[in-house]
């Protein structure tokens, strides 16, 4: 970690050329990067910027926040691109979804502060819609099953699946609710990795129908004690994490989502309400202090309204 | 070599780059992204005079071209910037120019009377202009005001004062003149000009605070026009151009309209490194056009305008 918590280790800019830009679901697709400084560096949780316009372009004017999805690596497991996957919502997204491999992009990162290592024992995810994006990653860290940003920790080139000395978590599970079953995207690679996936649709198209919380309390109730749950989604899914695990005492994290103009902490757009070790409530930038929060810390707004 | 080296009254800047109030958070944000000893010079983020809060969320919103702010000043105060970004800032190996604002005159005296006991310090510039925290009457509206305010300040801070004005008047010269009669060593031109987003569908603004302050490439031709009228009406006050600018061409539009220096602002945003990029293009322009010394182009626009003979 970082001595000071405003200087993100090793956060550039630079100018990399798209490898591939494919959709993956409906209005979905996953951008893979050429980028192995990116990739070498950036460890789950923490997320880049990606200017969706061309150089030179002034229109969409600002960069967009995107969660590492994964880093991808060669024969010799030397990190090589970074992957995203993201939803088209605005003009941002719909201008990243026309470049074209061989295009160059402009991206800074890495950002924000991480998850932490791997709890021992069971760990549950939750996703609500695009939300699903930093637990690929983050379950292939937790299981053991590859290392990321290991070029910060002296130990270049990385290996995939090779111990760095932690224990892993013995199991990871994906809650993942969407709207509909044309929007689940990845549940294949979540899979492959030794992710379990479960599914909730709002219209039953696939999986459990209704939310994704509901899937969360059923365990509960059953009697499942994950060591760790951790959610993204809208502010209103993660809200209602926050309020179902809140008797359990199970240590639950958040990833947050919000607006952002910089990604670096220089505008003071992407602010949250944070509960301070004081008791006090300060607000805090999601770019630089999350933007993985403890979901106990957060206040969350009394009725979230959803997106 | 050019020789990049500018003065803005008793200010002396090694290069006339420098970056804006508000865009460059309190410059350590920064630190991974430029070399900050080579910029002219940096600019924190407004501190008042105590904590503030600011606005609830969203924002900021992206604009054709341009963004949206209403941050609402939200910093921790005038005894937390002295402990604790001072220290940091005095490391960065170049100009640090404090922006403050006050709730009201007194404030500011009193926050710059604090500036200038402080070393390392090279000028203090004063936020007269934020369309989204004044309640009631913007001081920068009011040239008389802007001019009793530079004065107090004057005689409180031995520093170099820059009155940082705002574009929403229908006339900007008369409060430069007034700024510039009280003393200022030089004016920022220009804050972000009030506009709104309106989200029709849920009748309702898009930001929390309802307005906010336009920025970006959009305002450019405003900023230019109004650093023009204020260089041609006072062509003895130094200015700083602000408005969009994120290339070495903008800054050199700003610099032959009569601009000493200018400020790299939400450009930052969208490009981290953008300021330091600047100047090395810039670097490399004036020694292609063959200018000796930058301070040489300062102010050589000229009107296309026929004069009007006088019968
Ligand atoms: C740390 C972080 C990680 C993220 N990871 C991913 C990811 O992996 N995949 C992905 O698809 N998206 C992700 N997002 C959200 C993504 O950044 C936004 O969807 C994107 O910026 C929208 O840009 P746009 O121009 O298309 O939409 P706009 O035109 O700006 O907005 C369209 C709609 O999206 C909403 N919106 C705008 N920005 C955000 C935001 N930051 N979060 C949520 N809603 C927003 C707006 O309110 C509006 O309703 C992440 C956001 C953050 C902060
Ligand atoms: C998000 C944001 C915050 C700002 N905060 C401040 C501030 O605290 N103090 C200030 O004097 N100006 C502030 N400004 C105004 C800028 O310093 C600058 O005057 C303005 O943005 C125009 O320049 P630009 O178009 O290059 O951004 C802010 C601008 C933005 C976009
Ligand atoms: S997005 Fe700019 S401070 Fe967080």
């Amino acid at each position: 970690m970082n001595a000071d918590p405003n200087a993100p280790a090793g956060a550039s800019q630079r100018l990399v050329a798209v490898r591939e830009n494919v959709a993956i679901a409906r209005d979905t697709y996953r951008l893979r990067l050429d980028d192995p400084i990116l990739a070498r560096a950036i460890l789950p949780g923490q997320f880049l910027m990606i200017r969706p316009a061309a150089e030179g372009a002034d229109d969409p004017l600002l960069g967009r926040p995107f969660a590492l999805y994964d880093v991808t690596t060669d024969a010799a497991g030397a990190p090589t691109a970074v992957d995203v996957v993201y939803l088209v919502v605005g003009r941002g997204t719909a201008a990243l979804a026309q470049r074209r491999p061989g295009e160059q992009l402009s991206v800074w990162g890495p950002l924000g502060n991480g998850f932490g290592p791997p709890p021992a024992g069971p760990v549950i995810f939750v996703a609500g819609g695009i939300g699903q994006t930093p637990f690929l990653a983050l379950g292939r860290w937790w299981l053991g099953k590859m290392s990321y940003g290991l070029q910060s920790k002296g130990l270049d080139p990385p290996c995939p699946g090779s111990a760095v000395g932690l224990s892993s978590s013995s199991s990871a599970t994906l809650l993942y609710g969407v709207r509909t079953a044309a929007l689940l995207a990845g549940v294949n690679d979540f899979r492959q990795v030794g992710i379990d996936v479960e599914i909730a649709t709002d219209d039953g198209s696939a999986g459990h129908r209704g939310f994704v919380t509901e899937l969360l309390a059923r365990r509960l109730k059953q009697g499942e004690r994950p060591a760790r749950i951790v959610g993204c989604g809208p502010s209103s899914m993660l809200a209602a994490l926050a309020r179902l695990v809140e008797p359990f005492d199970i240590p639950c994290e958040v990833s947050l989502e919000n607006h952002m103009a910089c990604g670096f902490g220089a505008c003071f757009s992407c602010v949250v309400p944070i509960r301070q070790p004081a008791g006090t409530i300060d607000l805090r930038r999601v770019c630089v202090e999350g933007p993985v929060f403890a979901a106990s810390a957060v206040e969350w707004p009394a009725s979230a309204s959803p997106h | 070599m050019v020789d990049l080296r500018v003065t803005l009254g008793r200010l002396q800047l090694k290069n006339p780059v420098l970056v804006a109030s508000g865009t460059f958070g309190y410059v350590r944000e920064m630190a991974g992204f430029v070399h900050l000893e080579r910029l002219g010079g940096v600019i924190p983020k407004t501190v008042t005079f105590r904590p503030r809060a600011g606005n609830p969320t969203p924002r900021t919103v992206e604009t054709s071209s341009g963004m949206l702010n209403a941050i609402g000043l939200d910093n921790d105060g005038i005894s937390h910037f002295r402990e604790h970004h001072l220290p940091y800032l005095r490391t960065v190996g170049t100009a640090v120019i404090a922006n403050i604002a006050g709730e009201d005159e007194d404030q500011f005296v009193a926050m710059a009377e604090l500036l200038g006991q402080e070393p390392g310090l090279a000028a203090v510039e004063l936020n007269v202009s934020c369309p989204n925290v004044s309640h009631g009457l913007d001081l920068g509206l009011d040239a008389q005001a802007v001019g009793r305010l530079v004065r107090r300040v004057k005689s409180a801070c031995p520093l170099p004062i820059i009155a940082k004005l705002t574009p929403n008047v229908s006339d900007i010269v008369p409060i430069a003149v007034a700024a510039a009669e009280a003393g200022a060593d030089a004016v920022s031109l220009i804050n972000t000009i009030k506009g709104m987003a309106v989200d029709w569908q849920r009748r309702r603004p898009v930001l929390s605070y309802d307005i906010g302050g336009l920025s970006g490439p959009a305002i450019k031709p405003v900023a230019l026009r109004m650093v023009w009228e204020v260089a041609r009406a006072l062509p003895q006050l130094a200015i700083i151009g602000i408005g969009g600018i994120a290339r070495a061409t903008d800054a050199l539009e700003f610099m032959v309209a009569g601009a000493s220096a200018i400020q790299v602002g939400t450009a930052t945003f969208y490009n981290p490194p953008a300021s330091e990029n600047l100047l090395d293009e810039l670097t490399g322009l004036l020694e292609e056009t063959g200018v000796a010394a930058v301070r040489d182009i300062i102010g050589t626009l000229r009107s296309n305008r026929v004069p009007i003979q006088p019968d």
